[in-house]
């Protein structure tokens, strides 16, 4: 008997190549990946008792973690940081992504693959690199960035940003900025360049200057990318941890001012000086986590998805 | 509507020449075709007329302005696209208006502008659709709709009917001969067709690596190409070319063994080029000698694919159903008052 | 159509943001190469004969386990690349290729990993590998990886053989070839431009991650070299020497990777956006 699809391969040696090609992909996501995932959330819904075993719980850890002053002071000071820190990213990474590229993506331009290249840089250092090179520039004992900052006359600005309080979750901010920079502007530099020559010419044609091309030609057919670029930046700040640990260890202090839900987390988990590890809790935030993505893709997919219909070529 | 006029134009990029001493009128609602092969430097031109490229060298005038430093839209020119390049993101009716708006024209003119260009073009239903919702034809009248309401003093089209289907093309073809007569338009086309060239032209250019080989009347190119080169691109079938000596005194021609009467001045050389086109010739008692390989039939018309001693392609075109298989052996005679002769140039030697 | 005031500016922004991208990184280097003394006197001054010392590299080298953690890094890397590819490009054949009932709805699953974080099953994730005995084995680290990159591999890998001419795999056919052979030997060659670019683009975030490594391997010298580089740092954190040697020893190598390889990896970060 031949499979609907190849002819004279029967039906046995047929379903046996298939899970040849796929079983090993399958499984090792299905194990790594998405059990995990799924059994995190089944974790949030249980609660571990001093004796290891588990009760079930319903939705009372995350009653507790909302509500309960304990956990939920942390978490919304740590949801609320996310949110600077997203915001942050949106009126400083991004506008800057868009500036480059549109940059780099003008017709006439020398030097253009050394700037793309040397800018993308950063994005390819560690955050433990980063992290410290940045604590070793901004450090009051170097005084870098204080001399460079004379330099300019701007002197009087300088402080020590990092510790202070009011100021660490900026700066560390920024110094994601400064790192991630590159991914915006090489995703909004292609698809400016996917818009055909033609079309430029025919306004520069109708009279169009270079700015008022770029305004109201190009940026109306790139909005798909900056809507992908904004969904991505949400996810990728929403789940940070590695530059604010590298920094500021998994306090985030001082004061827990730049502490995320990322930090709050592996605290939580693994315990600190300050407290035990708490596998429930833990998980519990992992699966809030989880769900204010979700909540952002979902936004971006319906948003964007409707609008998509109207500028394709 | 205005007259283009392009003197000693000169283009390079670092080393190479891409426009060599182009020098050229457009008269003053006329129709002219840029033609050639890829590469050879038409739409290179077009595009500097436009101004969307620059040039090392030369003026253009428009309307007898000069305009070689303008920047295109202070040209008063309008093009239409290869690709049409209508913008996506709107509708027909914004598409033809949004040049004009940043010429801050006013409203009531760009309605009526619009509406006009609509009418002649007849895009009256599709003023509110977005061109992916367009065909092919469609999104060209657009294209040429989007041109008609800046009203400008020279048209340039840069291959517009290339991205069509065949039936599509000659429809398209008839619509823009027409509307050069309705308008009355300074038109400047470029095509790689010669089809298009011949039928749409009040004069054909033919170029080549950046020169100007011949500008002349459609009948004058096919009649009397100035070289081998527009001999050979003129006319499909292109002409049979055959080496030939010619007689001192100008008076006979040797071509693959066999004499033929001329009527030119006395020669300094003796090795030319000799042409004819297949149209021009026909089988009979005595001429060329070859022998056939191949009929085309197309029906009343057809074409006899016959090789020479030396083993060279001749084109013959019969009428009928004439009997001859494969491996007859014929003469072929050219039609007296066209034969073409070119010297060792490749250049025309005229009686 | 000239206009070189503009030009002035076009590439003032361009040239201050690169100077800006690459200070941090030059600054570090260069005072990694001189005298305690000269980090703090003089700078912005590049190592001359006079201020010239390598006492940073000789505790880098000297003291800790750093030169056995890039090996580590080297490893997890290579694997993880190695089995990514060849488990990815292997499901993205049959997802392409073959009609089967589940097709689209597997092809969705999958497509769910890209834009997931899967990190947030950390929690199972230390859980399952402490059960299988695997804490702090590179295995466990590569395992996580793979799983971490295979959905964006498929896809794109899923892209590229599309592209591949139906032609050839039904003259493999006709040929006799199983199904087996055309994918090893037809399909597989063809694939190693989108390969190369798959292999560039995981081969960074790899390199650089800090959570896995963390969770999964923090001791018995299975560390990563970005997590060895962590602690050392943390270690050494007043002596400026060997933090800055450690940081350009942790800098060069990717740079020079980056450098090599821009151009695949540009590429790739932008056909997995394209989803």
């Amino acid at each position: 008997m031949s499979t609907p699809h190849l002819v004279g391969v029967s039906r046995g040696a047929y379903m046996r190549s298939l899970v040849f090609f796929l079983a090993p992909a399958v499984l090792i996501y299905s194990a790594f990946s998405i059990y995990p995932l799924l059994n995190t959330i089944l974790n949030s819904f249980y609660d571990k008792q001093d004796n290891g075993t588990f009760i079930y719980n319903g939705i009372a850890n995350f009653t507790t973690l909302l509500t309960d002053p304990t956990w939920s002071a942390p978490f919304w000071n740590a949801f609320w940081n996310n949110c600077k820190f997203f915001f942050i990213h949106m009126l400083v990474q991004n506008p800057i992504g868009l500036l480059l590229a549109a940059l780099l993506s003008l017709p006439v331009l020398r030097f253009r693959s050394a700037y793309r290249t040397l800018i993308f840089m950063p994005t390819m250092l560690s955050v433990v690199v980063i992290g410290f090179s940045w604590q070793l520039i901004l450090s009051p004992l170097w005084g870098i960035a204080k001399m460079l900052l004379q330099g300019v006359g701007l002197g009087f600005l300088f402080g020590p940003w990092l510790g202070q309080e009011s100021t660490a979750l900026l700066t560390i901010s920024l110094i994601s900025v400064w790192q991630f920079v590159g991914i915006p502007m090489i995703l909004i530099y292609t698809a400016l360049l996917a818009i055909p020559d033609e079309l430029i010419d025919a306004a520069t044609v109708d009279g169009l200057n270079q700015f008022q091309a770029f305004f109201y030609v190009k940026l109306p057919l790139i909005w798909p990318t900056i809507g992908l670029v904004s969904v991505l930046t949400f996810v990728n700040n929403f789940n940070a941890f590695d530059l604010v640990y590298a920094m500021k260890g998994a306090l985030a202090g001082p004061n827990f001012s730049a502490d995320i839900m990322g930090t709050l987390f592996y605290r939580v988990f693994f315990g600190n000086q300050l407290q035990n590890g708490d596998v429930s809790m833990g998980a519990t935030i992992a699966t809030m986590m989880l769900i204010i993505i979700l909540c952002g893709v979902m936004v971006y997919l319906f948003l964007v998805q409707r609008r998509l219909q109207r500028y394709s070529f | 509507m205005a007259e283009v006029r392009i003197e000693k134009l000169h283009k390079s990029y670092g080393q190479v020449d891409v426009l060599k001493d182009i020098n050229l009128i457009v008269e003053d609602g006329s129709f002219v075709v840029l033609v050639g092969p890829s590469g050879c430097g038409k739409s290179t031109l077009l595009r500097s007329v436009a101004g969307l490229e620059p040039v090392t060298g030369g003026d253009i005038s428009i309307d007898g302005r000069n305009v070689s430093d303008l920047a295109p839209a202070k040209r008063e020119i309008a093009m239409v696209f290869q690709s049409y390049a209508l913008y996506p993101h709107m509708n027909v009716e914004n598409n033809m208006a949004f040049g004009l708006k940043f010429a801050k024209t006013p409203k009531a003119e760009i309605a009526a502008r619009v509406a006009e260009a609509s009418r002649i073009l007849q895009l009256d239903a599709l003023l509110k659709r977005r061109p992916k919702e367009l065909s092919g034809g469609q999104r060209q009248r657009v294209a040429i709709g989007r041109a008609i309401v800046r009203k400008p003093k020279v048209f340039l089209f840069d291959e517009p009917l290339s991205n069509l289907d065949a039936a599509l093309r000659v429809n398209t073809r008839v619509e823009i001969a027409n509307l050069h007569k309705l308008l009355k338009a300074t038109i400047l086309y470029v095509t790689h067709d010669q089809v298009e060239a011949m039928t749409l032209a009040d004069k054909i250019v033919v170029m080549n690596q950046g020169r100007i080989e011949q500008a002349g009347k459609p009948l004058e190119l096919y009649y009397k190409p100035a070289n081998l080169f527009v001999a050979r691109f003129i006319g499909s079938p292109a002409m049979n070319i055959l080496p030939a000596k010619i007689s001192k005194d100008g008076k006979s021609v040797l071509v693959q063994g066999t004499k033929l009467p001329l009527g030119l001045k006395p020669q300094n050389g003796e090795m030319i080029q000799f042409g004819f086109r297949p149209e021009h010739s026909a089988f009979a008692k005595s001429g060329i000698p070859v022998t056939v390989n191949l009929i085309e039939r197309l029906g009343e018309v057809g074409y006899a694919h016959c090789r020479t001693v030396d083993g060279l392609s001749v084109l013959v075109e019969i009428k009928g159903d004439p009997k001859l298989p494969v491996g007859t052996k014929a003469f072929v005679t050219p039609a007296n008052q066209h034969m073409h002769i070119f010297d060792e140039n490749g250049d025309r030697l005229n009686a | 159509m000239r206009r070189p005031a503009s030009a002035f500016i076009v590439h003032g922004i361009l040239g201050l943001y690169t100077l800006l991208a690459l200070f941090p990184i030059i600054l570090v280097i260069m005072n990694s190469f001189k005298a305690k003394r000269a980090i703090f006197n003089t700078p912005l001054q590049p190592p001359m004969p006079w201020n010239f010392d390598l006492i940073g590299y000789t505790k880098v080298f000297g003291d800790s386990a750093l030169a056995s953690y890039y090996l580590n890094s080297i490893v997890v890397t290579v694997g993880t690349i190695f089995f990514t590819l060849l488990f990815g490009a292997m499901a993205a054949w049959a997802l392409t290729e073959y009609k089967f009932r589940w097709n689209t709805a597997l092809g969705i699953f999958l497509a769910i990993g890209i834009m997931v974080p899967i990190r947030l099953g950390s929690v199972s994730i230390i859980q399952m590998v402490a059960d299988l005995n695997l804490i702090n084995t590179l295995t466990a680290l590569v395992l996580v990886y793979v799983a971490q990159n295979l959905p964006l591999a498929v896809f794109i890998l899923s892209e590229f053989i599309q592209q591949i001419p139906k032609d050839l795999r039904e003259a493999g056919r006709c040929d006799g070839l199983s199904e087996y052979n055309i994918f090893f030997f037809i399909i597989l060659p063809l694939l190693r431009p989108a390969m190369a670019t798959v292999a560039v683009f995981t081969m960074i975030p790899v390199w650089n991650d800090l959570w896995f490594p963390l969770l999964l391997a923090p001791t018995g010298g299975k560390q990563t070299i970005t997590l060895g580089v962590q602690q050392f740092l943390g270690q050494y954190i007043t002596d400026w020497n060997a933090v800055l040697a450690a940081l350009s020893t942790a800098i060069v190598p990717v740079l020079i990777l980056y450098v090599i390889f821009s151009r695949q990896l540009i590429r790739g970060l932008t056909s997995g956006a394209v989803k």
